[in-house]
């Protein structure tokens, strides 16, 4: 079975038509811009995988919410479960940019990082 | 329950504030009772902002005395209550001979209901008053003037706060009925007990006169949609640009400045039975940017800012269709009812006139004491946008939430926002600190500012997230928070 | 205040900008930007997808923005916060306003820096009520990614733009339900990228050839009506339907944000929006430079990194005297060809042509020619609207006015014209 897939792994968006047999088993593709866009379409016919951006509560702090992310891809299943223990965080200023989060999030084998620092509410850091 | 009052005022237009403050000038407890949540909600806020001449209006009718009154006094009322005003003029064009007629016709009964200065003028002439106006000949106006209906509503309404009249926001009267002398109005739930009542509630006002026990007025309402354009647009208009009427005496799309430099089209007429759909209609648009276009080469969608509509209520007799005179009335039959009935075009203009005669039915029914305290003046507030370098300076100096820029697009501060709020009657909405301030009126429609407004609201009000209200009743503008 | 350099805005153009010239030398710059923090639009943009040719990794905006701040510290850069530029003039005089008063300053250069704002409901004359929930794509971005307040529970999205369905995604992962993302063209708008993480991934209908036709609603939305649009793009009667929805989402376009640009007497360009300029980044008016989304709306943030990078290189060698004339060669694009920047070369030396073309194209060619002699060629298997094409053109190539013509150059400094050929 013929199917078009659009590549994500980097801007360019190759559309790659794909040869499926079985819903499973890759014959054959065209249009694939780089080795990567192959490895994509293996990836997401065995194991569909996606990042997880979202935000967490954060008290104290000079804004409400601190933007996360995952350090990797989780299966796309699982994203439901990321996202609820994500929107479950109270978390206490101030957060680093960078600073992990969770760890090793629901044994998927990625953190839950803060993507920007949210100083004490008040602080000089604040402003900056 | 409250104390009764002297007057209560039903409806906070431009009319209804108006009124408050003239009965503010005497020893009498006033207050206004507003369906919505604020001020000038219906056409005091929908409209050209024109200070109208008065030279269409029949010779003698009510319409045509408050319109001139209220024109020739502006100045020294634009003074006193510092809201922005320009006696910019109007010109209304014509191509033919059809349209030389009505044009002389007008100037006729202008003359006869005493407007000064009219005069026709020649193609020449034209163009020197106005450029961008599109005709072979016109009648000038030069007492015509724009002005904002909204800060001139709430000027109004600043005075009479001042002097002592109570602002009752969201209070929709429902039932109204003679208790021992007194009026026992009840309004969204509460009672309120009054010696006078006005009704002012403009397109609710025939509904409101029966309640009162004055029945048999019918308002028809007629429909206008407008287009805001760009003040780059305004660059290229003076003053407003009106065609020559039709057969009917009505006029067609014209363009309007406003005082702070954009440009109006519109309105459009057409006749529609909800009087609370404020909604704009896509063929109706189509033909405004037509109609418009003949009258203003800029009608441009690069200029395009926002749409909005009005209602006007014209009294009519319901056999002929034909258009009547205002109503302002005080009949025996009717004891404690002061009734304007059909109030619209020119009402802003004639606001303070009309407000004069409804306090005069009043005056001549009991003797009144001048208020000791009553002062017309209502203090100016600093506009960012229009001071110069120097007194921004000084501003910020003096408060330094005038360093905080909020609007971008008109240049309005955090000081300014603030002093919305906290204004009596203060902004309550999002729309509210926009008529006070014109934050989020520019082209960005709120792009840059609206977060900071929404925030500094709820800040300043203690709000809730869910409480922040766009401006009607039920306008919340969000569900809540994301993150608890 | 005398500086060498006012950057007026500390997004990533401005960022790049600064650290740029700072390690080029210079000494006497400052940023001056509104919000509280440095970062600009960046600072809203949560999901990731930044970085990826510049840095290889896949970056959160904050986490984008954050390297070049982390610079700008390190360097010692001068910036003010909460500072909003009131005005500009063509003598590169600034004046910002900050809480602690006005501050006035003389510049050698100014980087405009300013980024965009959103085309709104008003700008499209869409018909209908006025009532509450009617967002434009970043507001809404804006409430929910930094200030915790949710927006809506059921939206319908206007525009296929990246905004639009970046907030698709987002609104799904925060509980909302929406219904469809309409777009008026028969094509989407934003990176292909985001049709699949964004829409597929979470079965979000994505309707081309659509747009909205009416707005219901007294005081908060009710529902939209939407209808299918022909060729002219004008909805055809008898297709509309009915969406009941809370939440109206705008992403129907950006616009440079230049008002401070045409009070200093700057030029634009009515294709582009933005400033016309030269291959240095230079504006019609003496000293004042333009780059990053103020100058041309921009899909990658790598690119506008790129370009502010650039831009600081020239203004280094304006400060010490030695950009060349400008020059008389002028870009344009034929009807295939949305924009082309810059809008004049003087040919002497290597620069980038920006364009987008005006509609999909497959297996096509984008010629680059003067006066008929082909100078450059780019062979593409997808040309998109959606995604800014880069060319390096090498003045070799060129026969730029002034400069001796090259073996293999066309004989006469004519314009460059560039065109899709498919």
């Amino acid at each position: 079975m013929l199917k078009e897939y659009t590549c994500i792994m980097c801007p360019r968006g190759c559309d790659i038509e794909a040869n499926i047999e079985d819903d499973l088993r890759l014959v054959s593709t065209e249009g694939a811009g780089c080795p990567k866009g192959l490895s994509y379409l293996r990836q997401e016919l065995a194991d569909p995988r996606r990042n997880l951006a979202t935000s967490a509560r954060v008290l104290g702090g000079s804004m409400p919410l601190v933007s996360v992310r995952l350090t990797g891809p989780i299966p796309k299943a699982r994203i439901g479960e990321a996202l609820a223990v994500i929107q479950a965080l109270r978390l206490k200023a101030p957060i680093q940019a960078g600073q992990v989060l969770i760890e090793n999030l629901n044994g998927l084998g990625t953190d839950v990082i803060a993507t920007r620092q949210v100083p004490a509410a008040g602080s000089p850091e604040a402003r900056r | 329950m409250r104390e009764p009052f002297d007057v209560l005022v039903i409806g906070a237009g431009v009319v209804g504030c108006a009124i408050a403050r003239e009965m503010s000038r005497y020893q009498l407890r006033v207050g206004l009772l507003e369906r919505e949540l604020d001020l000038a909600m219906g056409n005091s806020g929908r409209n050209s902002g024109v200070l109208h001449g008065g030279f269409t209006y029949a010779t003698g009718s009510l319409r045509a005395q408050t319109c001139v009154e209220g024109n020739h006094e502006f100045e020294s009322v634009a003074a006193e209550l510092n809201v922005p005003f320009k006696r910019s003029g109007k010109v209304v064009v014509g191509f033919t001979d059809a349209d030389m007629k009505s044009l002389e016709r007008f100037k006729a009964r202008g003359e006869a209901n005493d407007v000064r200065g009219l005069e026709i003028v020649d193609k020449k002439r034209l163009a020197e008053l106005d450029p961008s106006a599109i005709g072979e000949f016109a009648l000038f106006s030069p007492d015509s003037g724009i002005l904002d209906p909204m800060a001139y509503t709430v000027a109004l309404a600043e005075n009479a706060a001042m002097n002592g009249a109570e602002f009752l926001f969201g209070r929709e009267v429902s039932a109204a009925s003679r208790r021992e002398g007194l009026w026992e109005l009840t309004a969204s739930g509460e009672t309120f007990l009054t010696r006078w009542v006005v009704n002012s509630a403009g397109m609710d006002s025939a509904r409101i006169s029966a309640m009162l026990g004055i029945p048999g007025y019918v308002l028809r309402g007629f429909k206008g949609e407008y287009f805001v354009l760009d003040k780059k647009a305004g660059a290229f208009l003076k003053m407003p640009v009106y065609p020559a009427p039709d057969e009917k005496g009505g006029f067609a799309t014209h363009a309007t400045p406003t005082i702070h430099g954009n440009v109006l089209i519109g309105p459009d007429s057409y006749v529609v039975d909800d009087f609370a759909d404020f909604s704009s209609r896509k063929n109706r648009m189509d033909d405004l940017v037509r109609d418009g276009l003949r009258m203003f080469a800029q009608v441009k969608p690069e200029y395009f800012i926002r749409n909005f509509a009005g209602i006007r209520p014209k009294r009519i007799n319901p056999e002929t269709g034909e258009v009547l005179d205002f109503v302002c009335e005080a009949r025996d039959e009717a004891p404690g009812v002061i009734n304007l009935v059909g109030i619209e075009s020119p009402g802003l203009t004639g606001a303070l006139p009309l407000a004069r005669r409804a306090l005069g039915l009043l005056a001549a029914r009991e003797s009144l004491k001048p208020n000791p305290s009553f002062d017309p003046k209502r203090p100016a507030r600093p506009v960012f946008a229009e001071a110069d370098g120097q007194t921004r300076a000084r501003l910020i100096a003096e408060d330094p939430e005038h360093g905080e820029i909020i609007c971008r697009c008109e240049t309005v501060t955090k000081a300014e926002i603030l002093s919305a709020i906290r204004a009596l009657p203060g902004a309550k909405t999002l729309d509210g600190i926009k008529i006070r301030t014109r934050a989020m009126m520019g082209r960005c429609q709120g792009g840059y500012c609206q977060t900071r407004v929404a925030r500094i609201l709820r800040d300043e009000l203690g709000l809730p997230t869910e409480g922040i209200l766009l401006g009607r009743k039920g306008s919340k503008m969000f569900t809540g928070s994301v993150r608890e | 205040m005398k500086k060498e350099v006012v950057i007026i805005g500390g997004g990533p153009a401005g960022l790049a900008a600064a650290v740029k010239l700072r390690e080029r030398g210079i000494r006497e710059i400052v940023i001056l930007e509104r919000e509280e923090n440095l970062g600009g639009i960046l600072r809203q943009c949560i999901h990731d997808g930044f970085g990826l040719t510049r840095f290889r990794e896949s970056l959160s905006g904050p986490e984008y923005a954050r390297r070049f701040i982390e610079r700008v510290w390190a360097l010692d850069i001068p910036y003010v916060t909460e500072a909003s530029v009131i005005g500009l003039g063509a003598d590169r005089h600034v004046t910002a306003a900050t809480r602690n008063g006005l501050i006035e300053y003389e510049a050698e250069a100014v980087v405009l820096a300013m980024g965009c704002r959103e085309r709104t409901r008003g700008a499209l004359a869409i018909p209908g009520e006025r009532p509450a929930g009617i967002y434009t794509a970043g507001i809404a971005q804006a409430y929910i990614n930094l200030h915790n307040m949710m927006i809506g529970r059921e939206a319908v999205i206007l525009g296929s733009g990246d905004i639009g369905m970046i907030m698709a995604r987002r609104l799904t992962l925060e509980g909302a339900k929406v219904k469809g993302v309409f777009e008026i063209l028969p094509y989407p708008c934003g990176l292909p990228r985001n049709v699949t993480q964004c829409l597929d991934d979470f079965g979000i209908p994505l309707h081309l050839s659509h747009t909205v036709v009416d707005i219901k609603g007294r005081s908060r939305l009710e529902g939209v009506t939407v209808a299918r649009v022909d060729e002219s793009l004008v909805p055809i009667p008898g297709t509309e339907y009915e969406i009941p929805c809370d939440s109206l989402i705008l992403s129907v376009g950006l616009i440079p944000e230049n008002e401070l640009s045409l009070g200093a007497s700057v030029v634009l360009d009515p294709r582009t929006k933005g400033p016309e300029v030269d291959e240095f980044f230079r504006t019609n008016v003496p000293g004042i430079f333009a780059a990053g989304n103020v100058l041309q709306v921009h899909d990658l943030v790598d690119f506008v990194s790129l370009e502010a990078e650039k831009l600081a290189d020239a203004v280094a060698r304006h400060l010490a005297g030695g950009l060349p004339p400008r020059g008389g060669v002028e870009l344009s694009g034929d009807g295939t060809v949305g924009y082309v920047l810059p809008r004049r070369v003087g040919g002497a030396e290597d620069f980038t042509l920006s364009l987008r073309v005006k509609r999909p194209f497959r297996n096509c060619e984008i010629r680059v020619t003067q006066a008929g002699h082909l100078v450059k060629s780019l062979r593409l298997r997808k040309a998109i609207p959606a995604e800014m094409i880069r060319i390096p053109i090498r003045a070799a190539d060129l026969a730029g006015a002034g400069a001796p013509a090259a073996a293999g150059a066309p004989a006469s400094a004519g314009p460059l014209e560039v065109g899709v050929l498919c």
